[in-house]
C-alpha cells in the first residue's frame, strides 16, 4: 500500500505541474499574456576573456595551486551567471521570434525562424555548458571551454538585428556589446 | 461477469465512446484524421475495445476469465498505441525545429527506458490484490502503462515548457486531455493494482469513467472549436534596451 501512496502522490504533483504549464501556454496561445521582452545585455568581450584558455594557462603558471583553484573557481562562477543570461536571452528571442512567425511579411517570418532556430541551439548549448561548469567547480583544475555558447550567441545578435531591423528599419537592435 | 450497475455506471461506460466516435468522424470529414493519424487510431480502437467489452459484461453467457482476457489484451494493444499517441506529439512539436530534433528524440527515448525500468521495480513491489492471476496483473498492467505514459507526458510539456516551444492549440488539447487521463488513471490504478479501497472499488472505477467522459470532451473542444485569433500583434525587439546596450559598446571602446 505505501507504492500506492507513493504512486498517487507522483500522480498529483505530475498533474499540477502539468496542468500549471497548460494554462500558461493556453494563456499564451490566447494572446492574454505578452512575452517578456527584458533582455539582459551582456558583455561579449568580458565573455570572451573569462573562457580563454590561455588566460586560464596564464594564471595556472604565476599562482600557487590552492589560489589557483580558488581564482579558477570565482571564474567558473561568472561563466555560469554569462552562460545564464545568454540562456535568458535566447529564451525571449525564442518567445518575440515565435511571435513575429504569425506575421504576414515573408521576410519578417523567414528572419524569425532563423532566430528561432539559432536561440533553440543556443539553449540547448547553453544548457550542456551550465553543467559542464557546474562539473568543472568539483575540478577545477580541468579543462573546459564555452566558446560554443560565445560563438552562437553572437549568430544569435546577427540574427536578432536582422529581425529588429526588418520590423523597426529605424532602429538597430545589439544584444551584446562587440558587434 | 460483473454484477449489474447503476444506470450511471452504464451512461459513463457506454457515453464517452459514443463521444469518441462521433469525434473521430468529425476528424475524418474535416481532414484531422491525416494529421493526428495515430489520435485518430486510439480513438477508433478505444470505442471499438470498450464496446466490445461491455458487451462482454452484459452477455450472461461469458464467463468472468474471457472478460478479463479479452480486458488484458485490450490493455495491451491500448497501451502501446496511447505511447504512438504521445511520440506524435512529440513529433508534431518538434518537427518545425531541427535544432533540437535530435535530443528531444534522445531525450523521449531515455527517459522511456527510465519509466519502463521504474515501471517494471514498481509492478515487481506489488503484493497481488486478487487471488486470480489475470485480474491483479491486468491491474499491475495498468499501472505500468500509466507510469510510462504519466513520465512521459510530464517530459513532454517540461520540454516544451523549457524550450519556449509554441504549442498548436490543437495539439495542446489531445495532451491536456491524455495527461489528465494519465495522471488519474495511475493514481487509482496504483491504489487498485496494491489492494487500496477494496470494498469501494466501484468508486475508483466511476471516477475513471467520469474523467475519461470529461478527457473526451476536452478532445471535443480543442479539435472542433475554432482557435480565436490572438488579440496581441507581433512583439518587436525592444527599443529601449538599445540605450543599455550602447552605453556598454562606449565603455568597452574606451577601455
Amino acid at each position: 500500500m505505501n507504492l500506492a501512496v507513493v504512486l498517487v502522490i507522483a500522480a498529483v504533483v505530475a498533474l499540477s505541474i502539468i496542468l500549471r504549464l497548460a494554462v500558461t501556454q493556453s494563456l499564451q496561445l490566447k494572446g492574454s499574456s505578452g512575452p517578456d521582452v527584458s533582455i539582459r545585455p551582456i558583455d561579449i568581450e568580458a565573455f570572451r576573456n573569462l573562457i580563454n584558455p590561455a588566460e586560464d594557462e596564464y594564471l595556472r603558471r604565476r599562482l600557487p595551486p590552492a589560489q589557483f583553484r580558488t581564482v579558477r573557481r570565482e571564474r567558473l562562477r561568472a561563466m555560469a551567471a554569462y552562460v545564464q543570461v545568454a540562456n535568458h536571452n535566447a529564451a525571449v528571442l525564442i518567445r518575440v521570434g515565435e511571435a513575429a512567425l504569425a506575421g504576414r511579411d515573408g521576410r519578417v517570418a523567414e528572419a524569425a525562424q532563423l532566430m528561432v532556430a539559432d536561440a533553440l541551439l543556443l539553449r540547448r548549448n547553453a544548457t550542456v555548458a551550465v553543467a559542464r561548469i557546474y562539473l568543472a567547480l568539483a575540478w577545477p583544475g580541468s579543462e573546459f571551454a564555452a566558446v560554443r555558447v560565445v560563438e552562437r550567441y553572437e549568430q544569435l545578435s546577427g540574427t536578432a538585428m536582422l529581425l529588429g531591423r526588418l520590423q523597426n528599419p529605424g532602429a538597430a537592435v545589439r544584444l551584446s556589446a562587440s558587434r | 461477469m460483473l454484477p449489474a450497475h447503476s444506470l450511471l455506471w452504464h451512461y459513463f461506460w457506454l457515453a464517452p465512446h459514443i463521444l469518441q466516435v462521433a469525434l473521430a468522424f468529425l476528424m475524418w470529414r474535416r481532414g484531422l484524421h491525416s494529421l493526428f493519424g495515430v489520435f485518430f487510431a486510439y480513438l477508433i480502437f478505444e470505442a471499438f475495445e470498450e464496446f466490445t467489452l461491455y458487451g462482454l459484461d452484459i452477455a450472461p453467457a461469458v464467463s468472468g476469465e474471457t472478460f478479463w482476457r479479452a480486458f488484458c489484451v485490450g490493455l495491451i494493444v491500448e497501451g502501446f498505441i496511447k505511447i504512438g499517441v504521445i511520440g506524435e506529439l512529440f513529433y508534431h512539436l518538434l518537427r518545425p525545429w531541427p535544432a533540437i530534433a535530435k535530443v528531444g528524440s534522445r531525450l523521449v527515448t531515455g527517459t522511456g527506458a527510465v519509466l519502463v525500468l521504474l515501471a517494471s521495480l514498481a509492478a515487481a513491489l506489488v503484493v497481488p490484490d486478487n487471488n486470480h492471476w489475470l485480474i491483479s496483473g491486468s491491474h499491475i498492467l495498468q499501472q505500468t502503462f500509466y507510469i510510462v505514459d504519466c513520465g512521459l507526458l510530464a517530459l513532454l510539456f517540461s520540454f516544451t515548457a523549457y524550450f519556449k516551444l509554441a504549442w498548436n492549440y490543437r495539439i495542446l488539447g489531445i495532451a491536456v486531455g491524455l495527461a489528465i487521463l494519465a495522471c488519474e488513471h495511475l493514481g487509482t490504478w496504483a491504489v487498485m493494482a496494491n489492494g487500496g479501497l477494496l470494498g469501494q472499488r466501484h468508486f475508483l472505477d466511476l471516477l475513471n469513467m467520469a474523467t475519461y467522459h470529461v478527457c473526451v470532451l476536452i478532445w471535443f473542444y480543442y479539435l472542433l472549436v475554432p482557435q480565436k485569433t490572438p488579440t496581441t500583434s507581433a512583439v518587436s525587439l525592444p527599443e529601449n534596451n538599445l540605450a543599455i546596450w550602447n552605453r556598454e559598446l562606449e565603455r568597452l571602446l574606451q577601455q
